[in-house]
């Protein structure tokens, strides 16, 4: 059954809210942090001397993290596609099996090539020196850093799997409201909660510190994988019950 | 010939309330079935279940012999039109588009030609349609279909007479040449009630009638006239909704009344008057025994 | 649905519908050999289910009435209409006579007074009507 590849096709019906929203954003937050910085080019910090206070410029480059701003999208696009589009599915006969899978193939391939755009951009970054006046947009210290294939690989998957976490979201709220929602986060805080207890009573920070600062933007890249498919599997199994 | 939906022991429970108790039914493949019953008698929730919309709590249900929940082999031959069906930032025509890639029966031309016969615009926005638009747009969708299983839920609402009979009638046609197993649930029975072949009449969960709607009628008769009458004409029969003003009164007759029936009341000054099958519906869901007086 | 076309509501569609084709037949309307409304046809005048119109003409057909030729359609058959006038003539006295002379009877009419009354209504030469 080749139900899902029509279920990503739906979801592309009206094309631009999926495929171009998410760029039109960015590209305003690009332009506005551009303005910006066009017109106060380089950091400054106040320097005590003994000449009194003096206004030195930063050596490093200005990073804005403006870029989060697609990221945060991908997590509203997936939330948004369960809530307005799986009654309509639901009643042209889809199995939410279906649904599920097409809506997250879509969200992959968009993850894909959305995270090969932002490499490509980040590389002209580089090439321009900051876009002319030292910005560091596309670039994030250390995860997004690295070669274009290495920043499309985690552009990728963080794109990925805020899309799916995302979906969990609009799944738990079609079927528990916002008081299942609430739910949601709160059992998700309280699961951290348990890990930050259970590593304290273990009293094994500093192992897992030293961790964490050793991974490699691959290394995280791989753990950002590892949880994509967990919440994959977590939003598979609310799904199966969901009415409309 | 297998029944093409088979329902055994369906029983549906929300937190405390029994929405269907045991429910068993069986349909034929081609024929139009009337799915009656008053608001929040369990309809929707049976028909929401048959589509694969909502999960039993216990028993068995089989379209074209399998389970329909999450099943695409048995969902892809029915088509199940709501009454409140809510679509994406769709226009008209979208929404009809994404519909034909669902079902393998689909007509296109057809389509148009139930869209132009609703003066429903393809460039509209569904937003932005009027309820009985939307629900012109549900009847498009479902006739258009052509699905094996094709099941109505109270259709028509927002539509005017107008509209509602070029539904029926688009609908006969439609059936005329591509005959399906059509499910018509409605509260508006007097007016389907020529298409309607089998009734099934579903009352707090439960369903208390079941029969062919042409030997429904005629089975309850108003009788009319001086009291003395009436009692004499009714006296032996199974009777219900006894009414009474001054000297005449009214009873409801039970049976079906023949030739010298007939005679006989004309001879004793009496108004026969048949029980619509809206009526007989009426009458099966209150089956307690009234009497009403007025001075 | 009530009042469309006048099917009523106290009898089962299918013999109303063979009822009326059947007085369709008796009055002329349709003569032997001519093809008889399909059940489509039926369907989509009464605004009824096909299969109440199939089991109309079915009805009409066992009796004898109608005949079916496969691949074309329902004609009349031959010796319908006679059969038909028969039929009436003999429900004539139950549906008419009797009431009539009931009420006569009730109103203090005698026999004689009552005949009287008949000659007086029955023209002196057949106008209309059926011939047969």
């Amino acid at each position: 059954m080749k139900t899902w590849r029509d279920v990503a096709r739906y979801h592309l019906v009206v094309p631009w809210a999926p495929l171009l929203i998410p760029w039109a954003i960015l590209s305003g937050s690009f332009l506005v942090n551009l303005v910006i910085f066009a017109l106060s080019p380089y950091g400054h910090h106040t320097v005590m001397t003994s000449h009194g206070p003096v206004s030195v410029q930063d050596a490093t480059h200005g990073y804005t993290g403006g870029v989060a701003t697609i990221y945060i999208l991908f997590l509203i696009i997936g939330l948004s596609l369960v809530g307005r589009s799986l009654p309509f599915a639901l009643s042209l006969g889809v199995s939410r099996r279906s649904y599920y899978a097409g809506s997250a193939a879509l969200g992959a391939a968009l993850a894909v090539a959305d995270g090969l755009v932002l490499a490509g951009l980040q590389a002209i970054e580089r090439a321009t020196d900051g876009w002319g006046v030292r910005m560091f947009f596309f670039r994030v210290p250390y995860i997004l850093a690295g070669p274009w294939y290495l920043t499309w690989l985690t552009s990728s998957v963080a794109l990925a799997l805020l899309f799916i976490y995302g979906m969990w979201f609009g799944i738990i709220h079609r079927r528990w409201n916002l008081f299942g929602v609430a739910a949601f986060v709160i059992a998700q805080l309280a699961v951290v909660l348990a890990v930050v207890l259970l590593v304290a009573g273990a009293d094994a920070w500093s192992s897992v510190g030293s961790f964490f600062t050793g991974l490699t933007a691959a290394g995280l890249t791989g753990l950002l994988a590892v949880l994509a498919v967990l919440l994959l599997a977590g939003g598979h199994a609310t799904i199966r019950r969901a009415t409309v | 010939m297998s029944p093409v939906i088979s329902v055994a022991g369906l029983t549906r429970r929300y937190h405390d309330n029994l929405a269907l108790d045991q429910v068993s039914l069986e349909v034929e493949a081609t024929s139009i079935v009337g799915l009656l019953g008053r608001n929040g008698a369990g309809k929707t929730t049976l028909l929401r279940i048959l589509a694969g919309q909502e999960f039993p709590s216990s028993g068995e249900v089989l379209v074209h012999g399998a389970a329909p929940a999450e099943n695409e082999a048995v969902l892809r031959r029915l088509v199940f039109v709501r009454e409140d069906q809510t679509y994406p930032d769709f226009k008209v025509g979208h929404a009809l588009r994404v519909a034909s890639w669902f079902y393998p029966r689909w007509n296109a031309a057809l389509a148009d030609d139930l869209l132009a016969d609703f003066g429903l615009p393809p460039g509209r926005a569904v937003k932005k349609l009027s309820r009985g638009m939307r629900s012109a747009l549900g009847i498009v969708i479902g006739l258009a279909a052509r699905a094996e299983v094709t099941m109505f839920d109270e259709p028509y609402a927002g539509l005017d007479a107008v509209a509602r009979q070029i539904f029926y009638d688009r609908l006969l046609a439609d059936y005329a040449e591509h005959p399906r197993t059509i499910l018509l649930s409605t509260h508006l029975i007097d007016e389907a009630s020529g298409l309607l072949e089998r009734v099934v009449v579903i009352d707090r969960g439960r369903i208390v009638l079941t029969a062919d709607a042409d030997d429904l009628r005629g089975v309850a008769t108003a009788v009319t006239g001086p009291v003395l009458a009436v009692d004499e004409f009714a006296a032996g029969r199974a009777v219900w909704d006894r009414r009474r003003i001054a000297s005449r009164a009214s009873v409801v007759v039970a049976g079906g009344l023949d030739e010298a029936d007939r005679l006989r009341a004309a001879s004793l000054h009496l108004d026969l008057t048949p029980l619509t099958l809206q009526q007989l519906v009426v009458q099966a869901a209150q089956p307690d025994d009234r009497e009403r007086t007025s001075a | 649905m009530r009042d469309v076309a006048g099917l009523e509501e106290g009898t089962p569609l299918f013999a109303q519908i063979a009822e009326r084709l059947a007085e369709e037949i008796a009055d002329g309307g349709l003569a032997e050999g001519d093809r008889v409304p399909s059940m489509n046809e039926l369907a989509a005048f009464y605004r009824i289910n096909p299969a109440t119109a199939a089991k109309g003409l079915n009805l009409l057909a066992d009796d004898g009435l109608l005949e079916k030729r496969r691949g074309i359609g329902m004609f009349v058959a031959s010796g319908a209409r006679r059969r038909l006038l028969a039929q009436r003539r003999q429900r004539f006295a139950a549906h008419y006579i009797e009431p009539l002379v009931t009420e006569a009877l009730r109103l203090g009419i005698d026999a004689d007074d009552l005949v009287a009354l008949v000659r007086e209504s029955v023209p002196a030469a057949p106008q209309g009507g059926v011939q047969v």
